[in-house]
């Protein structure tokens, strides 16, 4: 194992937006939900910059940010980003809109988990992690990932 | 003995049992006592972030009205996870008027039934997020005073260069926690100079280690980890010092996966801050669960030496 190449940008098909892929109502649910507004993000991508975790993501932080505003909830709750995204709060501190993005991620994970999109469950841990990590971390998963 | 209400949380009871005895030690050598809920449950682990789900800030709310409702006006803890969850719902109870009805109308209904937490009978009131939530860290800070530290120090570690390591929610989100500044933290910095060691300053230590991804993507929290602790160690760190139960996992334990991963990886001893702070005050090493480190933590033992210089690991 090895680390994977830096920031490479990541190589998606160019985004269509017609009436199949732009679900009607979903930018104002993720607004409604998280409390925050997605059209006050101006793609600085401070965000991705600070990720600590942006060399796993599919879809980097700011991109997201930008397909949350045009309301393609199926790019979004079938990416791997959400389910990688630690809630470390780096980017919600550094984002100079003073948006909550890791509050946008959190609401991303609860829509997709609504929609039966599930990423990780019970029977899915390795036991030996099971026997040493603290509650909080097997609380943390199965609250933040799981239904 | 000064008391303080002291709510340890669910890992300090099990898996980190050592942050905790140490902490309490280390509290009474410097006064105090650490002064544990009657009754308490779990605060959540993970503050709902969501607007809609209010049922998520149950169980925090509750444990924080008892603590009011028992005439004490500061709650202590210890754990990152417990502190960010009691906290960030303490400020949602205090800035969110429809959370805070509904919360509420919830405790009020429920507390017939719970005679074992509302004991009096005092007429009911409303918790309006009066209890002020302060991490073990912070009292010491603010209250206690790293003089008040320097003072109590039976043991010398001169020379011994300590990484402090922050982690995600002790500092974030800054807007609610607001402990130290999110980005050029030095509380734990202060800590560390106080008891005499020295600083290792690094650029990682206020990076995620990857939290609970650690359950459900182990490699991801490998290569985070691996990142941090080299950081560390080419700064020149002999150990690393942090407060949180997970990042310790992460650190610690995790540095066997790392061995494997990273051929080149040379492992480094990591302590809770409660652990070096009761070491310092003159605490058993025996005292300190060093048995449940993954790490041998005897090289830095072996630095730190007591009144008349010698070593000192017993």
């Amino acid at each position: 194992m090895s680390d994977k190449p830096g920031l490479a940008p990541p190589k998606s098909p160019p985004v269509r937006l017609n009436r199949n892929t732009v679900s009607a109502g979903f930018k104002k649910r993720v607004n409604e939900l998280s409390g925050e507004n997605l059209d006050s993000c101006y793609q600085c991508g401070n965000c991705s910059s600070g990720c600590p975790l942006a060399q796993e993501m599919d879809i980097l932080p700011n991109r997201v940010m930008r397909l949350a505003q045009l309301g393609l909830k199926d790019e979004l709750i079938h990416s791997a980003t959400i389910w990688i995204c630690a809630s470390c709060f780096q980017c919600t501190v550094r984002c100079p809109r003073g948006i909550d993005i890791q509050g946008v991620m959190d609401t991303l994970r609860q829509i997709a988990m609504e929609e039966g999109v599930d990423h990780f469950g019970p029977d899915q841990i390795d036991p030996e992690q099971a026997a040493t990590v603290p509650q909080p971390g097997l609380v943390g998963v199965y609250r933040k990932l799981s239904t | 003995m000064a008391k303080v209400a002291y709510y340890p949380g669910c890992a300090l009871k099990d898996r980190s049992s050592h942050l905790d005895r140490s902490a309490r030690d280390a509290a009474v050598r410097l006064g105090f006592e650490l002064d544990e809920l009657e009754t308490w449950t779990c605060c959540g682990a993970v503050p709902p972030v969501s607007e809609e789900r209010v049922m998520n800030l149950i169980a925090s709310s509750r444990i924080l009205k008892s603590v009011r409702d028992s005439g004490r006006d500061t709650l202590v803890t210890i754990c990152d996870f417990c502190y960010n969850t009691l906290k960030r719902v303490n400020y949602r109870i205090r800035n969110d008027e429809v959370a805070r009805r509904r919360v509420n109308s919830y405790l009020a209904e429920e507390a017939p039934q719970r005679d074992y937490i509302e004991k009096d009978d005092s007429p009911w009131n409303d918790y309006l997020g009066e209890v002020r939530v302060l991490h073990l860290m912070e009292y010491l800070r603010d209250v206690v005073g790293y003089d008040g530290i320097a003072k109590g120090v039976v043991r010398s570690f001169k020379g011994v260069r300590i990484a402090p390591y922050y982690g995600c929610v002790m500092l974030r989100p800054h807007k609610e926690i607001q402990l130290d500044n999110p980005e050029n933290p030095s509380i734990i910095e202060g800590f560390v100079e106080a008891l005499g060691a020295e600083v290792v300053r690094y650029p990682y230590r206020t990076e995620c280690c990857g939290s609970y991804l650690s359950v459900s993507s182990p490699d991801t929290s490998t290569r985070l980890c691996y990142r941090i602790l080299t950081s560390a160690q080419q700064h020149g760190a002999q150990a690393m010092v942090m407060s949180c139960p997970l990042c310790f996992h992460n650190l610690d334990t995790r540095q066997k996966a790392i061995s494997e991963a990273y051929p080149d990886f040379r492992p480094i001893p990591v302590f809770y801050f409660s652990q070096l702070l009761s070491l310092a005050l003159g605490v058993g090493v025996e005292d300190q669960g060093f048995e449940k480190h993954y790490v041998d933590v005897t090289p830095v033992l072996e630095m730190i030496r007591d009144g008349s210089g010698r070593v000192d690991t017993e």
